[in-house]
């Protein structure tokens, strides 16, 4: 009976879609609809429409996939108590606050419950415990199966690991053998795309030393991305090489006056010159994104450690954010040290 | 902290709230009643005449006040209530941990907080204002048994001439779905929003609002389904509504069918009715669905899981209040349990409930019950006995969500013997992780997750 009322059901529905009178093709129920052409229609409906919505449901396709388990993360996620205060703040906060949740209880050795976040895969500043399930959503997304790395990141199993799970395993590598993290590097940097190479290079700023100069040269010298070989520069001065005063660091201090104080022991000063237009101050801060710190140093006539010492904060704060932009991406340790020791003393107490 | 009666007086905004805040004053209206141990904050939820106890919350250093209730007036009569209970110590406000919905009140409050308290405690109207006339009941009429006869006999006459208003109205809903087969489902499926509001709009009309409601969300029902299944969709939709109407013309008084054509009884009707199941016992918040309606209205609906062994597995708790009134504090926190008391509405299968009570929150652990053995018999019955319902929840055994080629989400049991396509997108955990357990509705060809238990702890449909 059923499969009779399914051949009559496909042509039914053909009907009624073109607005033709289906009574007359449905004879499996001839005799509940009657005779009545208007009350034949009606009663048809309601007993097609029974069939459609209680027997039929629709049939799975064959190429029906479950995906695997979410992995569980290297920490625990937070409990309960916790985890209600959590939800409240992910509920009020835009991506870049539940990154940094993430990161606070992450901090504190927890991970929030993937029913309240999840990073997305392409979420590069997630924090690495999240790699696991970064690389999980691209599997999803992309329909890949697993792959098996479980061990530590080497040149032999480097395609084992997915991006996410590749970058944090190589973080923790340079954490703990920093030479053994830069020769990989060296092996399979080359065989990667512009913003992978990019992305992988960062990880250098990590435990920076001078045994990672070589390497840097060779790329600030040859490689093929403009911003890979950016890159590497601004490594090689916070080492305190290869930089050479550029036009951008000599235009940049063009922006600031320097002067000498003191009549027994005559010390420089500089100072920031008056920025006349909207245009000077862009100019003057894309000058502070592009040019490195010791490059600026030198323009000015003195070394990186002169120039922290005399620097005067409070007068141009916009001057003072920029320089130590500029210092974070491109001063040494030491005087990114200096800076902050002086820019302490120069906060008022609270 | 006490606070004196003629605060209260100042704060009403006019002698009518004083009046229906008089009448709610009373213990037995009145539970979760507490304050915080430095007597600053107290809150209570007052049974109102929605499905939900509003959630009343005062701070008694400047009278700032909140209710989940619609009204427009400011302070509501709930909250005037709550003042009220506190100042002359009608029931304890024993010192608790406060609450997450008083304290989330708390924070948004944080800046108001810290005006003066003669600022937030100004009168809102120069109204005389009473608390002792308010509290002083009406003189009653004496009954005239002749004036009941004529009353009763008055009200057997209006709902005779209500019936035949809506069989009626039925009669134009039948004609204009024969029109609509004539002139082709394709067309109709093409122009839906505009032909449903026109029969909608009959059917108010015609006194037939329940009805009307469903109609006019009927196309975005339709437009939930992919293009090609809409014709089929149409087919099931305009049959339910033969089905629903005919239902009617044999019974107009059977309670299920008239709730759903013309209105559902007011919350005295069903508290009075004898065919009332009332059942106390020990309940989980599935979710809570908001929608708005193309009717103004905006529905919130509250799905329950009964833990328990006796009365009906699910209840749902369904209140409308106008968009206008702005987003609307949620009763509940999806997950949350308690120990409370529902009134169903009475029916074949009771589903739709009223809270009559809610205790602490539970701290049972106890798991979520057994689905049922045959789950093809549970996707079918309801329909059997209701052929025009729109959603069914049920439990559903160990299982999965798969995937296919194009993203759409399907559930799976374990034995992995069927599979139901998921009504929406799935995302997160839900699809990489065994569903131990999953409560779902069912629509007759979608199914919607409200919740799952997993190994990953219990999570909602978003999770």
């Amino acid at each position: 009976m059923a499969e009779a009322i399914y051949d009559v059901l496909g042509q039914v529905l053909t009907r009624w879609t073109m607005g033709s009178a289906a009574a007359p093709v449905a004879h499996v129920w001839k005799a509940e609809i009657g005779e009545d052409p208007i009350e034949a229609e009606l009663r048809l409906l309601a007993l097609s429409g029974q069939f459609l919505g209680m027997a039929v449901i629709a049939e799975p396709p064959a190429d029906l996939r479950a995906l695997p388990d979410l992995p569980t993360l290297a920490l625990p996620t937070l409990p309960d108590a916790a985890r209600s205060l959590a939800r409240r703040v992910l509920a009020a906060g835009d991506a870049r606050h539940k990154r940094a949740l993430a990161e606070f209880v992450a901090g504190r050795g927890w991970t929030l419950h993937p029913a309240d976040w999840m990073p997305s895969a392409s979420e590069e500043d997630a924090p690495d415990v999240y790699a696991p399930w970064r690389d999980w959503i691209e599997a999803a997304t992309t329909g890949s199966g697993s792959r098996g790395a479980s061990e530590g990141l080497t040149a032999a199993n480097w395609a084992d690991f997915w991006p996410a799970a590749r970058n944090a395993a190589l973080a923790e590598l340079r954490r703990h053998d920093p030479g053994a993290a830069r020769v990989l590097l060296e092996t399979r940097l080359p065989g990667e795309g512009a913003d992978t190479r990019l992305r992988l290079l960062g990880q250098l700023t990590q435990g920076l030393s001078e045994a990672d100069a070589p390497f840097l040269e060779t790329l600030a010298a040859g490689d093929r991305a403009p911003k890979v070989k950016a890159l590497a520069a601004s490594l090689l001065a916070r080492l305190g090489r290869g930089s050479a005063v550029g036009e951008e660091a000599t235009e940049l201090a063009g922006f600031f006056t320097l002067g000498t104080k003191g009549l027994l022991r005559r010390s420089r000063t500089i100072a920031a010159n008056g920025l006349k237009t909207h245009a000077q101050r862009i100019r003057r801060q894309t000058l502070f994104a592009g040019a490195d710190y010791t490059g600026f140093a030198a323009a000015l006539g003195m070394s990186g450690e002169e120039l922290a010492a005399i620097w005067v904060w409070g007068d141009d704060v916009q001057a003072d954010i920029e320089l130590a932009g500029m210092a974070e991406r491109s001063a040494s340790d030491a005087i990114v040290a200096d800076l902050a020791t002086a820019l302490a003393e120069h906060m008022p107490a609270r | 902290m006490a606070i004196d009666l003629g605060r209260i007086e100042a704060l009403a905004i006019d002698q009518a709230s004083l009046k229906a805040a008089a009448g709610l004053a009373k213990p037995g209206k009145w539970s979760g009643v507490g304050g915080s141990a430095d007597g600053a904050l107290i809150w209570g939820e007052c049974a109102g005449s929605g499905a939900n106890p509003y959630r009343v919350m005062a701070d008694l250093r400047d009278l700032g006040n909140k209710c989940s209730c619609p009204s427009r007036k400011f302070p509501c009569k709930h909250a005037l209530a709550l003042l009220w209970l506190n100042a002359e110590a009608v029931v304890t406000f024993g010192p608790g941990e406060i609450p997450a919905w008083v304290s989330d009140w708390l924070g948004r409050r944080r800046g108001a907080s810290a005006a003066p308290a003669g600022a937030a405690a100004k009168p809102a109207s120069d109204a005389p204002k009473d608390l002792r006339a308010a509290q002083r009941a009406e003189p009653e009429a004496p009954e005239d048994p002749k004036a009941a006869a004529r009353r009763e006999a008055s009200a057997a006459k209006r709902s005779e001439d209500t019936e035949r208003v809506i069989l009626d109205s039925l009669d134009a809903l039948e004609q204009w779905i024969g029109d609509q087969l004539r002139m082709g489902l394709a067309a109709f499926i093409d122009d839906a929003t505009a032909r449903c509001r026109r029969i909608a709009a009959r059917l108010v009309d015609g006194k037939a609002a329940a009805l009307a409601g469903r109609i006019d969300e009927l196309p975005a029902r339709l437009l939930g389904h992919p293009a090609g299944d809409r014709p089929r969709a149409a087919v099931v939709e305009l049959g339910k509504l033969v089905l629903l109407a005919r239902a009617f013309r044999a019974a107009p008084r059977d309670a299920d069918i008239r709730r759903a054509v013309a209105s559902s009884e007011s919350r005295e009707t069903v508290l009075a009715s004898s065919d009332t199941m009332r059942v106390t016992g020990l309940w989980e918040v599935l979710a809570e669905q908001v929608q708005t309606r193309r009717d103004g209205l905006v529905s919130q609906t509250t799905w329950l899981l009964n833990l328990g062994l006796e009365g009906p597995r699910f209840a749902m708790l369904l209140d409308y209040f106008p968009a206008s009134a702005g987003r609307r504090t949620s009763a509940f926190t999806p997950g949350e349990r308690f120990t409370g008391a529902i009134a169903f509405f009475p029916g074949r299968n009771p589903l739709r409930g009223l809270l009559l009570q809610r205790a602490a929150d539970g701290s049972d652990p106890q798991g979520w019950p057994e689905a049922a053995p045959d789950l093809a018999e549970a996707l079918t019955a309801p329909l059997h006995a209701e052929p025009w319902a729109l959603d069914i929840p049920l439990l559903l055994p160990p299982g999965r969500v798969a995937i296919d080629a194009a993203g759409q989400g399907w559930w799976r049991p374990a034995d992995a013997t069927m599979a139901l396509p998921l009504a929406e997108g799935v995302e997160g955990l839900i699809r990489g992780t065994e569903l131990t357990r999953a409560a779902a509705l069912w629509s007759g060809n979608r199914l919607a997750i409200l919740a799952a238990q997993t190994p990953w702890g219990r999570i909602g449909a978003d999770g």
